[in-house]
């Protein structure tokens, strides 16, 4: 057994121990994840990889759900932005559009689910509502249908744009869909604006697992097929128009690909995976509403594809897996670290931590996080950290 | 058994200029060469073929089917494909995958056979990279095969975009100054090459060029345009004693031997 | 249809329109007049609105602490108030494009417009974090002037506030001020000759980069003459409150006509315009179905129908066309 097959395994049994023993610890779950991203990179034969993986994500990361729950949650969450991260991935890193607005179909999935699979329903049309929870499953259909076409309703208009302005289109539309989703709760009330739509149905879960992990798996598996999806995309005639159209739309088109058809199929792929999300999201959640939908939710998507690597699928699940730990974890836990110094009266060259402003919490500051990534990504590494060959290739160039 | 192609009375205004005013063009086979000086329109020209934009009178038809109105990849899949002036490649896709983007409008499958990889994907994409290597063959570019595009040395490029073109299966192919920037042994391999491809595929090319030798070799016929006007068309030896012709290149009467000896 | 009430209105409306046109045209100049020499949009500039916003706050604020906010002739308050916001945002700006622009000049169209939304997000977060340690609070509130608040009656139905005449003469006076730099002076003549083409501008000897910088400058204090006076209009601002202003006013330059000055001129008091009328009179004529953050989509519904059908904008592009 070569040398980097014992790594691999050591780093996994270890990281496992140490979460076992240490719950609680943020650094341990890291330490988890590291190894996991350690096994994927390393050059070990596939069996090992695959099967170390699959250990980890079936066996290991319920158990530590187990233990945690909030860990689970972070994988869960981790996992509807890994497929978010791969619809946009279609979107701007393999036809080159920049859509802005990409929550919209996120919002769009959740909605559809939220609002049949909830009483609300029965505001609008009367009664029989609110579906039974194993609609649920026929939703997730629902959800990437109904997203798909917004995806064609959204790329119709902004076909002939280019670069800057696509992007300030979409953004535009993201934010009517946010505002939409504010207000439309009169003169008929289908979104209950503000306020939000709840309890939304959860279908009855399998084997009687506790829905957490429950939603993991479900997660797992979704994410799974759209990587798969993807691969097949990427690799086909279909990949290759896209990227054709990213380089020069003049020759392509010359060549006989035929545009419209190209981008509005990117778009409505895109938006597709976002919708089943949404889906989800709405039943793992049973309350949405428009605050989860906003320009904010769409940049973090955007980072996590501008930080694996635009075009290239390892990239995205990679950068959905930064983000949202950053988010959800680290900064959480430095918040919580600060409060726990506060209270225990600690002080800094002599000034206490406990006289800080309350006003200052580090896990508010995601916009930050975003801002940073994205402008040393740009500036450092256009091409992200687990480039796609060809992005690698067109960027690669500008590094000094 | 309708013409080949068939342009008649093209006129193209850009604002208060008339780029191509009247211009009659028609060819079923062999190779044409399009001349003439900066500017006479000769691009303009290939652009209304393509379809990139309408011409504002006249017709263009191919095979007995009206082009007007028709998108660029709608008359690629018809059967006439282009290359560009200035190397228009996908400069970081490999030469392959340049070749396999051409064959696009020849693909008949689906989303759902992308999807799903169900045999007839697995049977058209074999069959694809097949053609490729065999146009690469042809162009003599099958040891690039996997190299970048943005890669290879000018001459190839152009040969790489030629493969790209046939990958349409044109009937017609439209070459806008292939040999620019090419060496004379380049060009020359290149205009044996075509007269392969018109034996072999039974194609019809439109050349634009400025290269005079070429022409002369390896035309059928020439059709030569100034300001937007067809001023001669004919056999090599003919266009290039017409007195119209030279006065247009030259402006003046005089130093003609001079040119004629160069061309 | 109460047309008394729709009419009576009407001035009303009509003088709110024209101050929200006047800073829409404001800001809006900052993101045409970069858009004009670098063909890209300074996602960031709605930030940089906002910076001088706080700016002022902070200025007066401190003013206020040490008694002197009272203390003062108020135009002398403002004037000074305005410098600070002028200054702040405009070297804001010259930073930004040298630490985050610059290094992409050369680089595929995307990439700078990304580090821009990613300027933006920090500028957000960065306003947020010095307030939240400064002052335990990022929700600020404009100290008020007393005289500024009076109001005039114009006639029996209309009134406008003192406030209002201030930010209108202070907005047509830097309006002009932009109009005498860019038309009569050497360097705005050098901007506009960098606009037109910048290969061409620097074989004639100018330096091209020092332009960039001063056009950054002119536009950031631009925006930050706005952020203030829209802190004095309104009252209430927060870090994130530049956003929205900012997506507005770049709707606004592009409805003049992006790269065109006086385009960002027209467009703004035209969107302001059409935004109040919409605000007031969508909620009237649909009986509150629509309310009032539909004024909103309406914004937005415009820039899109602009960018697809007349993306030239009212006054026309003088952007030269990518090859």
């Amino acid at each position: 057994m070569s040398l980097s097959s014992v790594l691999a395994l050591a780093a996994v049994a270890l990281s496992s121990l140490a979460v076992a023993t240490a719950p609680r610890s943020v650094l341990a779950f890291l330490a988890f994840q590291g190894a996991l991203l350690f096994v994927y990179l390393a050059w070990i034969p596939t069996w090992l990889r695959v099967g170390l993986l699959g250990v980890a994500l079936l066996l290991l990361m319920p158990l530590i759900g187990a233990f945690n729950g909030y860990c689970l949650e972070v994988a869960t969450q981790v996992g509807i932005f890994a497929a978010l991260a791969l619809g946009l991935n279609i979107v701007v890193g393999l036809a080159g559009l920049l859509d802005l607005g990409y929550v919209a179909f996120f919002a769009v999935g959740a909605y559809s689910w939220a609002i049949f699979g909830s009483p609300h329903a029965n505001v609008i049309f009367g009664g029989g509502f609110p579906l039974a929870g194993a609609w649920f499953y026929a939703f997730l259909f629902v959800g990437l249908f109904v997203a798909a076409i917004t995806g064609i309703l959204l790329g119709l208009p902004v076909l002939r744009l280019h670069g800057d302005y696509l992007a300030i289109v979409t953004l535009g539309f993201g934010e009517v869909i946010r505002v939409l989703a504010n207000n439309l709760d009169k003169p008929i009330n289908l979104t209950n604006g503000p306020k939000g739509i709840t309890p939304i149905s959860r279908p009855p879960a399998p084997l009687g697992l506790p829905y957490g992990e429950y939603f993991y798996f479900l997660v797992l598996l979704i994410v799974v097929v759209v990587v798969l999806v993807n691969r097949r995309l990427e690799d086909s005639h279909i990949g290759r128009a896209w990227e054709a159209i990213r380089e020069d739309e003049l020759a392509a088109r010359a060549m006989g690909v035929p545009l419209v058809r190209m981008k509005l199929l990117a778009f409505a792929c895109g938006a597709s995976f976002a919708g089943i999300m949404g889906v989800l999201f709405s039943a793992k959640q049973v309350f949405i509403n428009p605050e989860s939908f906003t320009f904010l939710e769409s940049i973090g998507v955007l980072a996590m594809v501008i930080l694996g690597g635009m075009g290239s699928i390892p990239g995205a699940v990679l950068g959905a897996t930064v983000v949202t730990v950053l988010n959800l974890q680290v900064l959480k836990g430095l918040s919580l670290w600060l409060n726990e110094l506060k209270n225990a009266g600690v002080t800094v060259l002599g000034y206490s931590l406990a006289d800080l402003p309350t006003q200052f919490e580090p896990a508010k500051y995601e916009r930050m996080i975003f801002g940073v990534i994205l402008v040393l990504m740009m500036i450092f590494r256009p091409q992200g950290i687990l480039p796609a060959r060809r992005r690698q290739r067109e960027l690669a160039h500008l590094e000094r | 058994m309708a013409a080949l192609f068939d342009a008649r009375g093209v006129t193209k205004r850009f604002g208060g200029l008339t780029a191509l005013q009247a211009v009659d063009f028609a060819l079923e086979s062999g190779i044409a060469s399009i001349i003439g000086p900066n500017g006479a329109g000769k691009t303009t020209l290939f652009n209304i073929f393509t379809g990139l934009y309408p011409a504002d009178e006249g017709s263009v038809t191919f095979r007995g089917r009206a082009l007007f109105g028709l998108r660029p990849d709608q008359i690629t899949a018809l059967g006439i494909c282009r290359t560009f002036q200035n190397i228009r490649l996908f400069a970081n896709m490999t030469v392959i995958e340049n070749v396999l983007v051409g064959m696009n409008s020849r693909i008949a499958l689906g989303l759902w056979d992308v999807l799903s990889h169900g045999p007839r994907f697995a049977r058209t994409e074999a069959d694809l990279s097949t053609r490729a290597v065999a146009l690469l063959d042809r162009v003599g570019l099958q040891a690039n095969a996997n190299d970048v595009a943005r890669n290879l040395p000018y001459g190839d490029q152009r040969r790489l975009e030629l493969a790209r073109a046939l990958a349409s299966e044109p009937a017609l192919l439209l070459l806008d100054e292939p040999t620019a920037g090419m060496t004379r042994t380049e060009a020359g391999a290149l205009m044996r090459l075509l007269r392969e491809l018109v034996v072999d595929l039974g194609l019809a090319i439109i050349l634009i060029e400025h290269n005079m030798r070429v022409v002369m070799e390896v035309s059928d016929r020439v059709t030569v345009l100034d300001h937007g006007e067809k001023i001669a068309e004919g056999p090599p030896r003919e266009v290039q004693s017409d007195a119209r012709v030279i006065e247009a290149y030259l402006g003046t009467r005089g130093s003609a031997p001079q040119r004629a000896r160069r061309a | 249809m109460d047309y008394p009430l729709l009419l009576g209105i009407f001035p009303q409306v009509f003088l709110d329109g024209i101050i929200l046109g006047f800073m829409y045209a404001l800001i809006a100049l900052g993101y045409t007049m970069v858009y004009g020499v670098l063909e890209f949009i300074n996602f960031a500039h709605s930030e940089i609105f906002i910076v001088g916003a706080f700016v002022g706050v902070e200025f007066l604020l401190g003013l206020k602490s040490v008694g002197l906010l009272d203390g003062l002739p108020w135009p002398l308050v403002l004037f000074l108030t305005l410098v600070a916001g002028m200054a702040a945002s405009g070297l804001l700006a010259v930073t930004v494009e040298r630490v985050a622009y610059r290094p992409l000049r050369n680089a595929p169209r995307l990439i700078p417009l990304i580090s821009a939304i990613g300027i933006s997000f920090f500028l957000q977060d960065l306003i947020r974090l010095f307030e939240s340690l400064w002052r335990n609070a990022f929700n600020l509130v404009y100290p008020t002037i007393d005289v500024l608040n009076l109001r005039f009656e114009l006639t029996e139905t209309i009134d406008v506030s003192v406030k209002s005449l201030v930010v209108i003469v202070a907005a047509l006076l830097m309006l002009w001020a932009l109009h005498v730099i860019v038309n009569r002076t050497t360097i705005g003549t050098a901007i506009r000759a960098v606009a037109e083409d910048q290969a061409a501008a620097s074989l004639m000897g100018i330096n091209v980069n020092r332009i960039i910088s001063l056009t950054f400058l002119i536009g950031g204090a631009m925006g930050g003459a706005a952020g203030v006076l829209f802190g004095v209009q309104y009252g209430l601002i927060n870090p994130y409150t530049g956003f929205i202003p900012g997506l507005k006013a770049f709707t606004a330059a592009v409805l003049g006509g992006i790269g065109n000055i006086p385009g960002a001129m027209l467009g703004g008091l035209v969107l302001g315009l059409l935004e109040a009328f919409a605000a007031s009179y969508l909620s009237l004529l649909t009986g509150g179905a629509f309310g009032a953050e539909y004024k909103d989509i309406f914004a937005f519904s415009v820039l899109i129908v602009i960018l697809i059908f007349r993306p030239k904008g009212l006054l026309g592009e003088i952007v030269r066309e990518r090859a």
